[in-house]
């Protein structure tokens, strides 16, 4: 007799020995979802806010960042088109998360159901992406038009020996380099330990099919 | 979500509640795990359910939910029901459900199979419930030729630790 066929006969025959009243179901749809997909959906929600504010607050709130805005972009018509594409970016992202998350089915075959999730942490992934590159341009243009319109820094770097110079930018595009990769590395780490067991399994369905 | 939605789904359930069982037995290792894994296929099994338009069997449809749950949807959560009802069900697995099988051969069996991964699992249930070589390709999404094949792997495996 086949091993599993033994089970089999076991399996079937074990399977009354515990029961889930109508009570206890009723009230277990009352319950909210630990699923992954639900973390997943509130990290997207998190980024998408945690970015939006990073780009609109200054804004808003600071009287300098405005006045620097205005002194670097003494032409209205790129501000307002940067602007335009920041928002538009932002309402891609949005419209791009939404429709991933409504593509997630559970009643979809294991395969399936795993690339869906897989695409859904790939948006944001992109969106993170597109936000630290954002970031890092605006850190380097932040410096450079700083310098620029600093006298006192423009005139300590242009008396600085050649060394002196190579060790402030040196500095400086280490500091952006170890921020963004901070940045980076929270993130591994976060859809790493989310999505371990997923990517395990979804490795290990596609390594039926090779 | 109306009440008589609400009705149908929990006597379904409650009718068909074996198999949820039978994934989550298979999937976890003691009483908290069994009951937290339950908790949240029933979840999944009711946000999914006003899309159940009946073309497939519940049982069926159940086991592809049960799964997908199971193997990818599922994370430890610490969360408790504090329903008095439920804490009192005859939900409560004693240890002994999951290795006091009269024979050993079974003994091993079983701690074999909890040894194996989630998608080795996924197959032996479905081979346990009866399910031919196409549902369980369908419900794993990937062809029936390399299910069958794995599951003789599968098989070999076993043959092999129940040897040892």
């Amino acid at each position: 007799m086949d091993e599993l066929d033994l089970l089999k006969k076991d399996w079937n025959q074990n399977s009354n020995s515990h029961k889930v009243s109508a009570k206890s179901i009723y009230a277990m749809l009352h319950i909210k979802s630990s699923s992954i997909v639900k973390t997943l959906f509130y990290i997207s929600i998190a980024e998408l806010v945690f970015w939006i504010l990073i780009n609109v607050l200054p804004t808003f709130f600071s009287k300098s960042y405005n006045e620097q805005l205005d002194l670097i972009f003494t032409n209205k018509i790129a501000l307002t088109l940067i602007n335009f594409f920041t928002y538009a970016i932002i309402i891609l992202f949005i419209w791009l998360l939404f429709k991933a998350h409504k593509a997630i089915s559970v009643t979809d075959n294991a395969k399936k159901l795993m690339e869906s999730i897989l695409r859904t942490r790939k948006i944001i992934k992109y969106y993170v992406l597109y936000n630290l590159i954002v970031l890092t341009l605006s850190v380097i243009a932040g410096l450079y038009f700083g310098i620029k319109q600093s006298p006192e820094v423009s005139d300590k770097l242009i008396n600085a020996s050649q060394s002196e110079t190579f060790l402030f930018y040196g500095i400086c595009f280490v500091l952006v380099g170890f921020f963004t990769l901070c940045f980076w590395l929270f993130y591994k780490l976060l859809y790493g330990l989310l999505l371990k067991r997923l990517n395990k399994n979804y490795k290990e369905l596609k390594k039926l099919e090779e | 979500m109306n009440k008589a939605l609400e009705h149908n789904f929990v006597e379904l359930l409650e009718k068909h509640q074996n198999i949820v069982h039978k994934v989550c037995r298979l999937y976890t290792n003691n009483y908290d795990a069994h009951n937290d894994l339950f908790q949240e296929i029933t979840i999944q099994l009711w946000r999914a359910y006003p899309k159940f338009r009946g073309e497939a069997k519940f049982s069926t449809w159940m086991y592809r939910v049960g799964l997908n749950t199971a193997i990818t949807l599922y994370r430890k959560s610490k969360r408790t029901i504090n329903t008095q009802d439920f804490e009192g069900v005859a939900f409560k697995i004693k240890a002994e459900d999951y290795d006091d099988t009269e024979e050993q051969q079974l003994k091993v069996l079983y701690k074999a199979i909890h040894k194996l991964n989630d998608i080795e699992k996924a197959l032996v249930f479905l081979y346990l419930e009866d399910k031919d070589y196409r549902e369980i390709s369908e419900t794993l999404g990937i062809s029936e030729v390399n299910a069958r094949v794995k599951m003789n792997r599968i098989k070999t495996k076993l043959k092999t630790i129940l040897n040892s």
